[in-house]
């Protein structure tokens, strides 16, 4: 859920943005983190675990754990804590390793 | 602690297994991380280093100030190999890692 | 890029610093990997009372707002971010801004990259919905997000006792403090009060046994003293206290020395907040887990001396001005913390007899 008015800092969610995961559509604001964005709509699943398979999601916030990685707008491995929401961004959990050859 | 408890998230490394290699003779965090890839993920120590070291002290008694740092190496945090290699030349100042290196003559 | 002062931190020590120098005229660029100025002091909402006393009682991100407004009329290079990956072979950090890496000479570095948070290991801690104290803040205070419906947090240090009351501001249930010591650990006992005043219990010599859920934490087991409990939470908050980052210390080829209650390993320091690289300053948290007003106060030790050794300041000004500074040091941190005043004399005086020496690896 996003915080509208904050009862110390105000109403600052001011910009929306529609962003898209598993190519459904939803909404956050401009400034917010991509891995704040799917926190408030719910999703706080992000990836497996490459060895055990186990669900992640942000851990530290500060892009330090590497727990958020997803893959964002094509681009794999991306610390979701650290990117801003943007307007069309399509983004992706993290299941397993990405294929690195062709294309 | 409970033996499934992981310790390294990247790698999933359990405390059941670092317990092992300490009781072959494992002391540091390099050593550890030699024997069970335990630090050797995207994070590289900086979550796990602190949990590892403190299993250490539990596990040997050793005093935290004997337990030394794991040595790590550049890059400081994940980076992709495109921006390392730029060779961007709309920025004066950009210097592309691969200048660092002395690249062979191929005869 | 050259530069005579690079900050590397835009928290506030690195601000402080940055103002003790370029207020004198020095050319100084700071590096942050955030988009804000100001560090993690623009996601707190409490009111701050130990400052240095040219600072009015304010909350953090007014004060973060103050540190960075007095800069304004000083022409400081702000490289957001932009983050420290590497050196390069003449001694010039690499800096990259996610697209290009370059280099930046500088004639001082202070290193003001402050503290990140200890984890709290359990069975399946890894599940989504378990995140640091500190996260619940950013999600809270700088994305505005609601981080879970019922909470517990896992430690007990004041920072945990602000978070607990942040989190209770923005609607979330926090069912209870778990801590594993037989006491709190928080020395401000005015906020613990108004905690406990709030109705979360505190289960003392207490951890959690276990996280259960299918793809995110949906309850936890709790072992108290004489019994096991379930509680049904979304979130939990890991305080597992703070230790210096020291990631750019090692590629300097600084070395270290250990103190527990500064937060563990810390690099070596002498009262200039000098290391032992001559170029090298640091400040804040990256100089021992402390409060907001003492690293404040670190910050404005190091830019002072980094103006002493660019000879902008004589030696004779330069000391009085430190002896003053260490003197609010002492105030601000031994009021609440004198274990880790203390501990920071301990460490300076053992400046010469580092533990732990050539970590950096070419």
């Amino acid at each position: 859920m996003h915080i509208k008015n904050h009862p110390i800092l105000g109403s600052c969610l001011q910009e929306p943005v529609t962003f898209y995961f598993n190519d459904q559509p939803y909404t956050a604001y401009k400034q917010q983190t991509v891995a704040a964005a799917l926190i408030a709509n719910g999703i706080r699943m992000f990836g497996l675990s490459r060895k055990l398979v186990q669900p992640r999601g942000m851990f530290c916030a500060r892009g330090r754990c590497c727990s958020c990685y997803m893959t964002v707008n094509g681009e794999d491995h991306v610390r979701t804590c650290m990117i801003k929401v943007e307007e069309g961004m399509r983004v992706y959990p993290n299941l397993e390793d990405p294929e690195i050859r062709g294309d | 602690m409970e033996k499934s408890t992981i310790i390294c998230r990247c790698e999933e490394i359990t405390y059941e297994e670092i317990e092992e290699v300490i009781s072959h003779g494992a002391r540091t965090f390099d050593d550890i991380k030699r024997l069970t890839r335990c630090g050797m993920g995207p994070c590289q120590t900086k979550i796990c280093m602190h949990l590892v070291n403190k299993v250490i002290h539990e596990l040997t008694g050793l005093p935290f100030q004997d337990i030394p740092l794991p040595r790590l190496r550049m890059p400081l945090s994940p980076i992709k190999l495109e921006t390392l290699a730029t060779n961007s030349t709309s920025f004066y100042a950009v210097k592309s890692v691969l200048d660092e290196l002395e690249l062979e003559e191929r005869r | 890029m050259e530069t005579e002062v690079l900050v590397i931190g835009a928290g506030p020590a690195g601000l402080a610093a940055a103002f003790e120098t370029a207020s004198r005229g020095l050319d100084v660029t700071i590096v942050d990997e955030s988009t804000v100025k100001g560090g993690q002091l623009c996601q707190q909402t409490q009111i701050i009372r130990a400052l240095p006393s040219i600072f009015q009682p304010m909350r953090g991100f007014e004060l973060a707002k103050l540190l960075t407004n007095q800069l304004e009329d000083f022409s400081v290079r702000y490289l957001l971010k932009h983050r420290l990956i590497g050196l390069y072979r003449d001694g010039s950090v690499g800096i990259t801004n996610e697209v290009d890496v370059f280099p930046i000479k500088f004639k001082k570095l202070v290193i003001a990259t402050g503290a990140a948070e200890n984890a709290i290991p359990f069975p399946k801690w890894t599940l989504p919905g378990i995140i640091t104290i500190g996260a619940a803040q950013t999600l809270i205070n700088r994305d505005f997000v609601i981080p879970g419906k019922n909470s517990v947090i896992v430690g007990s240090s004041d920072f945990a006792m602000d978070v607990a009351l942040q989190l209770l501001d923005v609607g979330v249930n926090v069912k209870a403090i778990i801590e594993a010591q037989s006491d709190v650990l928080a020395r401000d006992k005015e906020k613990v009060k108004r905690v406990k005043k709030s109705g979360i219990s505190f289960y003392l010599n207490s951890s959690i046994v276990e996280a259960r859920g299918k793809d995110e934490v949906s309850e936890i087991d709790i072992q108290l003293p004489n019994k096991r409990i379930t509680e049904k939470v979304d979130l939990v908050c890991v305080d597992g206290g703070r230790s210096p980052i020291l990631d750019a210390f090692y590629q300097l080829g600084c070395s270290f020395g250990y103190q527990g209650e500064l937060g563990g390993w810390i690099p070596q320091y002498n009262e200039f907040f000098q290391t032992d690289r001559e170029d090298v300053f640091l400040a804040g948290n990256a100089a021992g887990v402390s409060s907001q007003g003492a690293v404040i106060v670190t910050g404005m030790i190091a830019g002072v001396s980094v103006c002493e050794s660019l000879r902008i300041i004589d030696n004779r000004e330069a000391e009085k001005i430190r002896i003053s500074l260490w003197r609010e040091l002492e105030n601000i941190e031994s009021s609440l913390y004198p274990d880790v005043w203390q501990a920071r004399i301990n460490h300076i005086k053992s400046f010469k007899y580092p533990l732990l020496k050539n970590q950096f690896i070419l």
